[in-house]
Parts: structure tokens; C-alpha cells; sequence
């Protein structure tokens, strides 16, 4: 097992990119972290979970679906390699498992697997989160994953194709095994608070035990920039639209949407069975935490921590779940 | 795919973000700055959305003129020609004050200028304004005679510090979502205490410790009824009033006409709340007034504003973070645009086009002939001049009046009457359509440039796709204009344009594109080291003493009566921009709000038979439209509400072209309605 500091990583990215689509963390223009091709801007692994949720390197924003004209639809052109993408935290790899489900289990999302089928997934944990905090080690759910000890990271390889990527590293040192071990020994001990936190939330939520009077509070501060759904990796709604170059071609795209919004339930009539911002703020946390337990077997909030940074009021699910319990946890 | 750093184009917040391009060239998403000051890794919906509209086939490709009684495509030599040849006609046959320009709050500094230029140097008139005369007008007036500047205070980043907050006259969760959003933080999480006289239920009244529902256009009367407590219950900052200000024997003459009991009877609201609004403001150690188009457009518009300003002086809370007067400025560039001198009676910087030792500075920088000494039209006063004859041509630079200005047949009938009009946008409008030449124009994806934010931060615009068809950036098309005029405007690059800027207008002396590629710098900025100004008359006013400047209470222009019962008030939703040419071509937005609607209270739509969502005739002496009913109670009762973003029913067929007396500014917010069923 190799450790590599950020320069060697940068050759090795820059070398992987001659048989992959390589996506890894940079620096932009302002400081801001994103995903970019490497040599796009200075490398930028350290500081925790990117804030552009990492999943929209496979379900980006907008994206055309296909296009009609003489008579014929045609997809996007698939990419020439298939993408590496390097950055998810142990919780968005999570994330991406359950939307791997989301769009392949009950059918299968084209635009979505065009990009995932055959890309190789990077972690990012150890020493390197925000001001050098511990990052929670995946040890899996990737093919690669690099543990930062504080300056180097080491290149753990947690899958077949990972062990490939591990064999391109060149340089680098060789670490022993109880290195990573010590690191994941750190990692374990992690507090658990937010996943308690969650847990307790789900269940007061499953037991129907927070009345209507708190979702209009939280929604009294909801300002619908709808913010939270765009950042969550684990929201995968979009919406359909067309666009035409005069009678010869017509653009399908689809586009992130949002349940904060009220166009998203409305009906043609007018009516909306969501009409009430009460009942869309209590969607928003409902269906992650009661609903997709009833559908999926699982919470499908991974606590990637997005919506709390994003949320300009302060009601991301955290801020919202812990105000839950101060309110209807008592015992 | 690329990213490029760029200003929101939406409201005066002044967020920045990436957009995301496709190899293409087509934009597919925004990604917000997580480092930006003001946006903070954060954006609102219109933000998120903000690449929507710019790739939407109704984008204005080519140029066109009117042939036949038909807009046709035309080349940009055969549109250019015309534009030119027809402004000088004008000139040459009824003087130069017979062409008027229109300049844009949405486009950037560097063309606002470059508009103001063209105007003066190239066609001899001060006719030059945009749409801050419906906007803030009232505020560089009023804040300009009170305390020497009439621009905010205070900085966006004051929100999260003040201990009291006075929002009178703004939605700002919807019209300034970024500062809304602090306050509602600063409010619920810290504990400030917020107070919210609005006559509708907005979202910070829901917040808010105290939400006082005062009779729209009764700002004066309850502003001079705190005053009056105040003055009364000795909470004045004796201190900063002696040693800051000027004029307060004349002010205590006047609020002392305002108790609470009279001043609540012209306001609709107890005199208990006039006490307690009063009381909490005065305690607090920092307390701020934040207000935009509740205040301002009004025919006491300037009253309202130096009321406000008043109020802030007589408590000391002026010069600090975390207090001000703090007019929220509701367009991406409209302070920039003001800042450019895109006014009738300023050069860039506020400097005066009436004394002659600023003209001649400008014509020597310019290189140009004499300049004119007279004050210009306005934007609502040349539609007026226009209905009369007097006004011959009129260019109109992203501008939409036929939407966004008062009593939309007169200004039908004004624009019919021009020998010749020429706009220039990046979709076609209901002003376009009555155009002789249409010039199709860059969006703001595709130039770069600079807006400067509500807090006066002078942010980078910057270039992420390539125009669409033909469009061209509005700065290249104005230089080519002034060209074909006879009066070459070379600019390599926008950036050479603000350095123009920057030496001519003491303000902006220190702002460069190198300075502000990262983070923007807020003005007053006068030299290349200066950091920028966050709080603005600390220590000192920029007129030296602080001048209070009290008003009397004056009714609006036109009031509710037996024919017209309901007061009806104009303004913008959450989701939609202004005359909806951007947001209603953008999916999600259009999607959100479709139809046009009007706010009427539950039991004034009981009592007329109105259902949620029934179709509804709203009617005043102007004109008549048909709109959605929203049944809400957030609209007090006898007042609707109306926003002016759909073509299909414009409000503005309904509002009242009642002039400030100062200002100009239209009184949009008040006049006499009437409403029934759709049969």
C-alpha cells in the first residue's frame, strides 16, 4: 500500500486521465471546491464534502436526454471514457449506493447509468476534513479510497478495479497496514451523535408524533430556494422539458426539481395536495425519514451535511430534526 | 464543461456564482460561490435558476427592422444606419432635447456609462434615465438631502448584527432573499427583535415581534407618530443629534403634530402600537430600517424616505454596523446604473450636470463638444413629453416601459406617437414589438462587465458562453452606434471602460478589474489602495451634519371611493422578475407562478362571491384586466395586491401615473380599484 502526498496524486490523476474521464476536487477561480478535470485548477481534496452534491457527476442539473428530428431519436452520444471520479465522502458513497438503487432497481434511468455504468468511485476520508477534522473512512462502497493521515494520503484499494488504479500509482511510500488500521481505529471512534440524532428523528416521525403545528413553524422560515433538494445527493426528482429549433429538432432536457416547490404536486386543475408550505416542508424530511424506510428498507438521509450548510434560514434536516426532539423526544 | 465566476442578473443582493456550460456552449446549471461575502455557499430560487432563460429559443438573434409595417431580420450595417440616421433627423429638425435614451438597471456599469456618453457627448441631451426612476428615485433624493448619499448605509453583513430591525415597505425574504434570510437568522436564532409595518401579511410578519398593518401610503404619519414618542419619552440620542445633525427644532415642530392617537387614526392601527414600535426601536443599541418599494413609490415617495432617515438620526443609528438606512435596491445593476450617471441631471459619481466646472471636466476626459447644461427628462416624463409630441425618437436600451411603467395606454399612445424608436434586449417585448429598429443583445452570460450590488460592492461580470446568433453585447452595439455618429468610443475590453470610469468619477477611483476579480469592492473607493467602505457616515456625514428633514403627511394621489372601492398596490412575487422577459422563460420559475393573479382578502372575496382561483375583472380608471383571485390573508382587507410580471394582464393597464413632485417617481402602490367575478 502506497501514501502519496497531493502532488503525486496530481501526476497520478493526470496519468489515469489517458484511459479515464477523470473528475477529482479543485480549487476555482474564488476558492470555491468542484469537481473539475484535473489541471483545471489547483487540487483540492482536503475540507470535506464538496458543496455541489459529487452524485451530479452523474445526474447533473440539466442534461439533454435525447433528441427528436427526421424522424429519428437520438441519445447524447456516450462519453469517450468512462468517468474516475475522485472526492466522495464515506456518506456520499452511501448516498450514491441508495440512488444506484433509486435508478436501477424498479427500472433503469438510461442518462443516469450512460455515465455511472463502468465509472470508478474515489473516497476521500482521514485527516482531511474541515480545519484537518476526521473524515469517517468508507472502507468500501468505492474502488478506491484515499486516507489522509494528516499529510499523505494513503491509496487503499476496496475493490478489483481499485486494486488496478492502485497499481498505476507510481512514487509515493510504502505504508504498513497497521497505519491505516490505526486511522481506522479513529475513524470508528467518531461521535455518532448525528446518526442518533437522525435515528430518533425517523422514529418520532414513523410514530406520527409531531403535529402540523411544527412543520408551519419551520415553514414560517422556509424562504423556497429549494436550496436543500438541489444539494441532496439523495434527491433525484427532475423535471421534462422540451425545446425546439424551429419544425426539424426538438431537445428533450430534464432538469433538477424541487417538492419545496408548489408547481411540483400541482394538478391541472389547480388543486394541489401539497398546496400548504407546511406540507411541503414536512415532505422534505417525511419522505426521507418515514416514507423511503416504508419504501426502501432504509433513512435516506446519509448526513452528508449539505442542507444544513446550504439551508439560508438555518432549517436544513439536522437544524430541523434536533428542534424535533428538543420539541416531542422527551420521553 | 466550464465554470465561470459571475453576479446574479436577478435582484440587488449581489450573490455570485458559477455557471456551467456544456461543450456546446449552452449553459446547464449554477453552482454557487461557497467564498462570495453575500451568497455564501447559498443562493434563492431565482439564482438556482438563473441560467434557465439565456439558451431559450425566443432569444433575439438578429437584428430587425420595420419594413412594411413588419418587424424583418436586417443586417446590423442596414439596423445601425437607421438607428443613427433617424436620431440625427430628429435632432437636426426639433434640437437636440427631442431624442431621449432609456439605459438599463440590468445591464453593466460599463455600458450604463457608456449610454450616459452617448447621450451627452454624442447627442447633446441630458435625456438620459432609467428605471431607478420606478424604483428608487425617491432614495437618491431623499438620502441625498438628509445625509449627502443616496445610497444604503450599511452592508448586507449589518443584518446579523443589528439588535432591532425595522423592515417598512419590503418583502425582503422574496425580493432580497440573501438579506431576507439574515434577518429571519438574526431574528429567530439570536434574538433580535423585529418589527414589521407592512399593510400585507409577509412572510418576516409572521416572524416578526411586533407586524403593524398600517393603511398603505400612511409611511409619513406613522414614522412621525414614533418619532413623536420618541421625542416625548426623551429616547432620543441627545448626543448624536447635537454633535451629528442639523434641523432638529424643526423636526420636533413637526412630529409633535403626530401623537400616537392622531397618528394612528390616519394610519388604521392602534396608537398602543405606535408606543411600542417607538419603544423597541429606541432601546435597542443597534437599530437598523430596512425598505425598498413600499416606501418609495409613492407620490411622497421622498417624504417616506426622509422620514425614515430622520427616525435613524433622532436614536443615532447612523454610521455603525449593525444600524443604518437601508434601501434594499431591487435590480442586479440599478445602483450601478444610478452610480453611472444613466440619471437626467448627473454625471458618473453623483456629479452634477448644472455646474460647469463637472462639464467641463467630462468634455475635456470626452474629448466631446460642449456638453448640455440643462437637466433632462426622466423616464416617466418623457413618456409624457412623447404623448405630447415633444419628444421625437427614443432609444431603449433593456427596457421594457410598456410593462414596467404607470398606466401602460398612455404610455401605448406616447410610443406610437415617436417618429422613431429603437430597443434593444435579448427578448422580444411588448415595447419591441412597437418598435421601428429591434437590436438584439447579449445576455449577461455572454459579456463581461461589472454590476454593483445594493451594497454598493462593484462585482465582475464575466463572459461564460458566446453570444447567442448575431446578439452582440450592449457596449460593443452603443460603440457602434456613437461611431456611426461621428464620435468614435474605442474600448478594447469592458475593462478599459472602467478604467475610463474610474478617472472620472472620484467614487469608483480605486475600482479596477484586477481589484475586484476575486471579491468585490464596496464605494465610496477613491484610490487604488483604498479597502472600500462597508458603513458610510461614520463619524461624519457626507454632507457634514446629518439635515433632518421632516414632512407632513400626505394622502396619496387617488384613494378608494363608492365607484372604486378597494386599494389596489403593485409590486413583484418571489418567483418572477420584473416584466417577466427572464422568468417566464425559465422552466421552473414559469411553472411556479403561470397565470396573472390577485391578492384579495378572505372576507372581502366572501363578501363579492370571489373564489380562490376564480378568474376576476380588476378594474381602475386607467384600464381593465383579468386575473387569477388569490384569496389570502396576507392581504388586509379592501387592499389587493397585484404583480406586474404578466403580459397578458398587466398591471400597470391599472396604476396611476401620479408623479412624485421631486422624485418622478410613479405612485404605484396606491390607487382605487374596483373588482368583480369574470362572468
Amino acid at each position: 500500500m502506497k501514501a502519496l502526498n497531493e502532488q503525486e496524486l496530481a501526476a497520478l490523476f493526470e496519468a489515469l486521465a489517458a484511459d479515464w474521464d477523470v473528475r477529482v476536487p479543485i480549487r476555482l477561480h474564488d476558492g470555491t471546491r468542484a469537481l473539475g478535470r484535473p489541471g483545471e485548477g489547483p487540487l483540492a481534496l482536503a475540507g470535506g464534502a464538496l458543496p455541489r452534491k459529487i452524485t451530479s457527476v452523474f445526474f447533473p442539473q440539466m442534461e439533454r436526454v435525447f433528441t427528436a428530428g427526421g424522424g429519428a431519436i437520438e441519445a447524447p452520444a456516450p462519453g469517450a471514457k468512462p468517468l474516475l471520479v475522485v472526492g466522495f465522502t464515506a456518506q456520499d458513497l452511501d448516498c450514491l449506493e441508495f440512488i444506484d438503487r433509486f435508478f436501477g432497481e424498479h427500472f433503469r434511468d438510461h442518462p443516469y447509468f450512460a455515465r455511472r455504468q463502468g465509472a470508478a468511485t474515489v473516497g476521500v476520508s482521514g485527516r482531511c476534513g474541515r480545519d484537518g477534522a476526521m473524515l469517517k473512512i468508507a472502507a468500501g462502497k468505492c474502488d478506491l479510497e484515499l486516507v489522509c493521515d494528516g499529510k499523505r494520503y494513503i491509496a487503499a484499494a476496496r475493490s478489483e478495479a481499485g486494486a488496478a488504479l492502485a497499481g498505476r500509482v507510481a512514487g509515493g511510500q510504502e505504508v504498513a497496514q497497521a497505519e491505516l488500521d490505526a486511522l481506522q481505529a479513529l475513524s470508528d471512534a467518531l461521535p455518532r451523535d448525528d446518526e442518533q440524532l437522525i435515528a430518533a428523528a425517523a422514529a418520532l416521525l414513523q410514530q406520527n408524533k409531531v403535529p402540523d403545528e411544527f412543520w408551519q413553524s419551520v415553514a414560517d422560515r422556509c424562504i423556497a430556494c429549494t436550496s436543500c433538494n438541489l444539494c441532496c445527493p439523495t434527491c433525484t426528482c427532475f423535471e421534462v422539458f422540451d425545446r425546439s429549433a424551429g419544425a426539424a429538432r426538438t431537445d428533450r432536457w430534464r432538469m433538477w426539481d424541487s417538492c419545496q416547490l408548489d408547481g411540483f404536486m400541482r394538478e391541472a386543475s389547480g388543486h394541489n395536495p401539497m398546496g400548504a408550505e407546511w406540507m411541503r416542508t414536512r415532505r422534505r424530511i417525511h419522505h426521507k425519514l418515514a416514507a423511503d424506510p416504508a419504501r426502501w428498507g432504509q433513512v435516506t438521509c446519509f448526513l452528508c451535511g449539505r442542507c444544513d450548510e446550504v439551508c439560508p434560514t438555518g432549517i436544513g434536516i439536522k437544524a430541523v430534526c434536533r428542534e424535533m426532539l428538543a420539541r416531542y423526544g422527551g420521553r | 464543461m466550464t465554470r465561470t465566476l459571475t453576479t446574479c442578473p436577478y435582484c440587488g443582493t449581489g450573490c455570485c456564482f458559477y455557471l456551467l456550460a456544456d461543450g456546446d456552449g449552452r449553459l446547464v446549471g449554477v453552482e454557487p460561490s461557497s467564498s462570495h461575502p453575500v451568497a455564501r455557499g447559498q443562493l434563492c430560487v431565482k439564482g438556482w435558476n438563473a441560467h434557465h432563460f439565456v439558451n431559450h429559443p425566443d432569444r433575439l438573434t438578429e437584428p430587425l427592422v420595420r419594413r412594411g409595417g413588419a418587424l424583418r431580420p436586417a443586417s446590423w450595417d442596414e439596423a445601425l444606419d437607421r438607428v443613427v440616421a433617424a436620431l440625427r433627423r430628429a435632432q437636426t429638425a426639433h434640437g437636440p432635447d427631442s431624442v431621449a435614451f432609456f439605459s438599463s438597471a440590468k445591464t453593466t456599469n460599463e455600458e450604463n456609462y457608456l449610454m450616459m456618453k452617448l447621450a451627452r457627448a454624442v447627442f447633446g441631451t441630458n435625456n438620459v434615465d432609467h428605471c431607478a426612476r420606478l424604483c428608487h428615485a425617491s432614495t437618491v433624493l431623499g438620502l441625498a438631502a438628509t445625509f449627502g448619499s443616496g445610497a444604503m448605509t450599511n452592508s448586507i453583513s449589518c443584518m446579523e448584527q443589528a439588535d432591532c430591525i425595522f423592515v417598512i415597505g419590503s418583502n425582503t425574504t422574496e425580493q432580497h432573499p440573501l438579506i431576507g434570510s439574515r434577518i429571519v437568522r438574526n431574528a429567530v436564532q439570536r434574538g433580535a427583535k423585529l418589527i414589521v409595518a407592512d399593510n400585507r401579511r409577509i412572510r418576516l410578519a409572521r416572524l416578526a415581534d411586533l407586524h403593524i398593518r398600517h393603511r398603505n401610503g400612511t409611511d409619513v404619519a406613522l414614522l412621525n407618530g414614533m418619532m413623536h414618542v420618541i421625542v416625548a419619552e426623551d429616547l432620543a440620542d441627545r448626543q448624536f443629534v447635537e454633535a451629528r445633525t442639523e434641523g432638529y427644532e424643526a423636526l420636533k415642530a413637526v412630529v409633535a403634530k403626530y401623537p400616537p392617537q392622531r397618528a394612528g387614526e390616519i394610519c388604521g392601527v392602534s396608537a398602543e402600537q405606535i408606543v411600542a414600535a417607538a419603544r423597541m426601536f429606541a432601546a435597542a443599541g443597534r437599530a437598523m430600517i430596512v425598505y425598498s418599494m413600499g416606501i418609495t413609490q409613492h407620490t411622497h415617495g421622498v417624504d417616506n424616505v426622509k422620514s425614515c432617515a430622520n427616525l435613524a438620526m433622532l436614536t443615532g443609528n447612523i454610521g455603525r454596523a449593525g444600524t443604518g438606512v437601508n434601501p434594499l435596491r431591487g435590480q442586479n445593476n440599478v445602483q450601478g446604473a444610478c452610480d453611472m450617471g444613466a440619471l437626467p441631471n448627473v454625471y458618473s459619481g453623483y456629479q452634477k450636470v448644472t455646474d460647469p466646472a463637472v462639464r467641463e471636466k467630462f468634455r475635456k476626459a470626452w474629448g466631446a463638444p460642449d456638453l448640455p447644461a440643462e437637466v433632462g427628462l426622466t423616464v416617466t416624463t418623457a413618456v409624457d413629453a412623447a404623448a405630447e409630441g415633444k419628444l421625437k425618437a427614443l432609444y431603449v436600451m433593456g427596457e421594457n416601459p410598456m410593462m414596467s411603467d404607470p398606466d401602460q395606454g398612455h404610455v401605448r399612445q406616447a410610443l406610437q406617437k415617436l417618429d422613431f424608436l429603437v430597443v434593444q434586449d435579448i427578448f422580444p417585448t411588448p415595447t419591441s414589438e412597437l418598435a421601428d429598429v429591434v437590436l438584439p443583445a447579449a445576455s449577461y452570460a455572454e459579456k463581461d462587465g461589472t454590476f454593483t450590488s445594493t451594497e454598493r460592492r462593484v462585482q465582475r461580470v464575466r463572459k461564460a458562453i458566446e453570444p447567442v446568433g448575431q446578439s452582440r453585447p450592449d457596449w460593443a452595439i452603443l460603440c457602434e452606434v456613437a461611431a456611426r455618429a461621428g464620435f468614435p468610443m474605442r474600448y478594447g475590453s469592458p475593462g478599459e471602460i472602467m478604467d475610463e470610469i474610474a478617472s472620472v468619477t472620484p467614487i469608483y477611483g480605486g475600482v479596477s478589474f484586477e481589484r475586484i476579480d476575486q471579491v468585490g469592492l464596496q464605494w465610496p473607493c477613491p484610490d487604488a489602495g483604498h479597502p472600500g467602505t462597508p458603513v458610510l457616515h461614520a463619524g461624519k456625514f457626507s454632507r457634514g451634519r446629518g439635515l433632518f428633514s421632516p414632512a407632513e403627511y400626505r394622502p396619496p394621489a387617488e384613494l378608494p371611493d363608492a365607484e372604486y372601492p378597494f386599494v389596489l398596490s403593485t409590486g413583484r412575487c418571489y418567483w418572477h422578475f420584473h416584466t417577466g422577459t427572464m422568468t417566464r422563460r425559465s422552466r421552473l420559475l414559469d411553472r411556479e407562478e403561470r397565470f396573472p393573479y390577485v391578492e384579495i382578502n378572505p372576507a372581502d372575496a366572501k363578501e363579492l362571491a370571489i373564489r380562490d382561483r376564480g378568474w376576476v375583472l380588476v378594474a381602475t380608471r386607467r384600464g381593465e384586466v383579468k386575473a387569477m383571485a388569490r384569496v389570502t390573508d396576507a392581504a388586509a382587507k379592501g387592499v389587493l395586491f397585484m404583480p406586474f410580471h404578466f403580459e397578458e394582464a398587466a398591471a400597470n393597464a391599472l396604476t396611476n401615473n401620479a408623479l412624485d413632485p421631486e422624485a418622478k417617481i410613479p405612485e404605484y402602490k396606491v390607487c382605487a380599484a374596483r373588482i368583480r367575478s369574470a362572468p
